[in-house]
């Protein structure tokens, strides 16, 4: 193996990993914030890639405002989600299993609609850069990736802080740890899980718009997308938004380096075993919370 | 008895001005009925759809110049949705409610499988708009292939990556599906050619991401870069890592739904294919040019063979009689055709009969197909 095609796969895993790292971030938004595990994530990033998509080619916005059009379509979708899937079910006292089934057909729900609108086709959604990439010692890197990386970074930080250091994200977060003493210290719970699904939706809106470049928009690209997102969540502790960026990076490394190391055809065998190791061992993800033990 | 008789001729001469020309009045018959089974739905829909339009530009053609002995042809068309058991159930209806005379599709192998046992079985025609599958296909002497088997595909890339290129060290990108198929006939084929395999890396049938395995393949130094997929990502993903070699892939890529995937790298690649929309062969521009009018769009290779399934079905029936027995018009069809796609002769062994000649070979230049000067023989 040449110096080369190490930092090859190294660049390729880490493009590939923040890929998945923001579709987990969105999953562990919305986990974190209601327990919820929400399986349109993935659908999200889907309508924001269209979206943005058609505020670039038919509308003519430039590049910025197309991807904030983008993004504020995942915020709405997720707040249709909430609003129209998650509470009515709650209403009728759904279990956890009742939230993951409503959310999964509402992501077939939104492939097919995009099917339908859009059709079967895969449309090419430009990056930041266009196609232009980097030399770095002879491997190469998109320009678009490298804007997705320090986004994604900034993005982790901010989320951070405003969990930390905020009060409406103290208040999203008490919301969903404990609600009747939320509610008792006045904290407007609904409200907090509106806004939570609202901010996964943002999330998800992002992802997509910094995504789709990469891979093209396509009907199945929310589910495919959800996959990878969710076993980075995992991998990376699913209450932990910087869990969930770090499993997805550590998944992408994995992937591309058995590629190189080993071979293309063992991938995803030598993938999985990796992760179900890291499970094993650390069944909480690598950045997330051990559980209390005894009293 | 005289004024009865001019009355007569009178009635029946003014009838006949009313009723109209010819063609129309014979296709006051009962239509005859030909079944197709296609992907409209599913993976498999970037061959059926195209497959479904060329039939029904052929039904149409057919139509207007009188049908079949003067009887309107029509094709019932279902949708397997990409999966052999919803072909099967499909096919089933066709041929038994219906009672279909020819059934044309399906459009995916293994859908192929799952129909061709019941047509085997009814003694009836069937013309797959798949090359041919597993062995068992060739005990079937009712079941024709519009397309190429895949040896055949794997040959016309070696001809032109051998005998243009010069080239005898080759990357392979393919993905585990269609790629997986059309890479165990090019191992078959590496002695009589003289090539190597420098390098040969997969991935997953729908996969986003391929760069590791194009730069592993860089990293081999291939003359000439395989791309075997149905998907735009690997030819992104191999110009992206810097892979400046020829590529040539093969027809199952060869569409214009992966050319817009492929953004600005849907340049400089060679496709052994059998229609160029840009620049038909003279047998090709009557096609071609319907095909435009009807749909406002150009044509490739699986619009042609839905319209070729047509016309040999419409023939073969023409010849055996339209009131003749599935097993006869299934005779009439074990012979040679001049297709629009290619020339068949379904009494070959793989009931296909298309042989390299019939290829044409198209580069992409700049996201257009260019009709290439090479043809193998």
């Amino acid at each position: 193996m040449t110096i080369t095609l190490l930092l090859q796969s190294i660049l390729a895993g880490l493009t590939n990993g923040f890929v998945y790292g923001l579709i987990g971030l969105g999953i562990a938004i919305v986990f974190r914030g209601a327990r919820i595990i929400n399986a349109m994530q993935g659908d999200f990033a889907l309508l924001g890639s269209v979206v943005a998509y058609v505020s670039l080619t038919r509308f003519h916005l430039p590049m910025l405002p197309a991807f904030l059009v983008g993004v504020i379509a995942g915020g709405v979708l997720g707040f249709l989600v909430e609003r129209f899937l998650i509470r009515p079910t709650e209403e009728r006292a759904g279990t956890e299993d009742s939230y993951l089934l409503v959310t999964l057909g509402g992501a077939f729900a939104a492939s097919a609609a995009v099917l339908l609108y859009f059709g079967r086709d895969s449309y090419v959604l430009s990056g930041v850069g266009g196609d232009s990439s980097i030399n770095v010692f002879d491997a190469a890197i998109r320009v678009h990736a490298v804007w997705l990386i320090i986004i994604s970074s900034l993005v982790v930080t901010g989320l951070k802080l405003f969990y930390s250091y905020t009060r409406l994200g103290q208040a999203m977060l008490a919301a969903s740890i404990d609600v009747n003493g939320s509610l008792t210290i006045g904290i407007n719970v609904p409200l907090m899980r509106t806004l939570t699904f609202v901010a996964g939706g943002l999330m998800g809106g992002l992802a997509g718009v910094l995504v789709a470049p990469l891979i093209n928009i396509h009907y199945e690209m929310g589910l495919l997308l959800t996959l990878k997102g969710f076993a980075a969540a995992i991998l990376g502790g699913l209450t932990s938004p910087l869990g969930a960026v770090f499993g997805g990076v550590t998944l992408g490394l994995v992937e591309s380096l058995a590629v190189v190391a080993v071979s293309s055809g063992y991938k995803d065998v030598i993938a999985m075993a990796i992760l179900i190791l890291i499970m094993i061992v650390m069944p909480q993800g690598l950045l997330g919370r051990r559980g209390r033990r005894g009293g | 008895m005289t004024r009865a008789f001019i009355g007569c001729a009178c009635v029946t001469a003014i009838a006949t001005l009313l009723a109209g020309p010819p063609s129309v009045q014979a296709q006051q018959g009962e239509p005859i009925k030909i079944g197709a089974v296609v992907a409209l739905t599913g993976p498999g829909a970037g061959l059926g759809q195209p497959e479904r339009n060329g039939m029904l530009l052929a039904e149409k053609v057919i139509n207007e110049k009188g049908g079949i002995k003067g009887r309107p042809i029509k094709i019932l068309i279902e949708d397997d949705g990409s999966k052999p058991d919803n072909a099967k159930s499909k096919a089933e209806r066709l041929i038994f409610d219906e009672k279909v005379l020819v059934l044309l599709g399906p459009s995916l192998t293994a859908s192929t499988g799952a129909v061709s046992a019941i047509t085997n079985a009814e003694g009836m025609a069937e013309l797959a708009c798949t090359g041919l599958g597993p062995k068992i296909e060739l005990t079937y002497k009712t079941l024709y292939h519009l397309l190429p088997p895949q040896v055949l595909n794997a040959r016309a890339m070696l001809e032109y990556t051998t005998k243009v290129l010069k080239a005898k060290k080759l990357g392979v990108l393919h993905d585990t599906g269609y790629g997986q198929v059309v890479m165990n006939s090019l191992n078959g084929l590496t002695g009589e050619y003289g090539v190597e395999f420098v390098s040969v890396e997969k991935f997953e049938v729908g996969a986003t991401d391929t760069s590791a395995q194009a730069a592993k393949v860089r990293a081999a130094d291939p003359e000439v870069l395989f791309i075997i997929a149905t998907s735009p990502v690997p030819f992104r993903n191999a110009r992206e890592v810097r892979i400046t070699q020829p590529i040539v892939s093969a027809i199952g890529s060869s569409s214009y739904d992966y050319v817009r995937g492929m953004g600005e790298y849907a340049d400089d690649i060679v496709f052994p294919e059998f229609v160029v929309g840009e620049d038909p062969a003279p047998h090709q521009t009557d096609f071609v040019k319907r095909y435009q009018q009807e749909y406002n769009a150009l044509p490739k290779n699986y619009e042609a063979a839905g319209w070729d399934a047509v016309h040999i079905a419409a023939k073969a029936i023409e010849t055996a009689g339209p009131n003749a027995t599935r097993a006869e018009i299934a005779k009439a069809m074990r012979g040679s055709y001049s297709g629009t796609l290619a020339s068949y002769n379904f009494a070959a062994d793989d009931m296909t009969g298309i042989e390299l000649s019939s290829y044409v070979y198209s580069k992409l230049v700049k996201g257009r197909f260019t009709r290439l000067p090479f043809a193998a023989k």
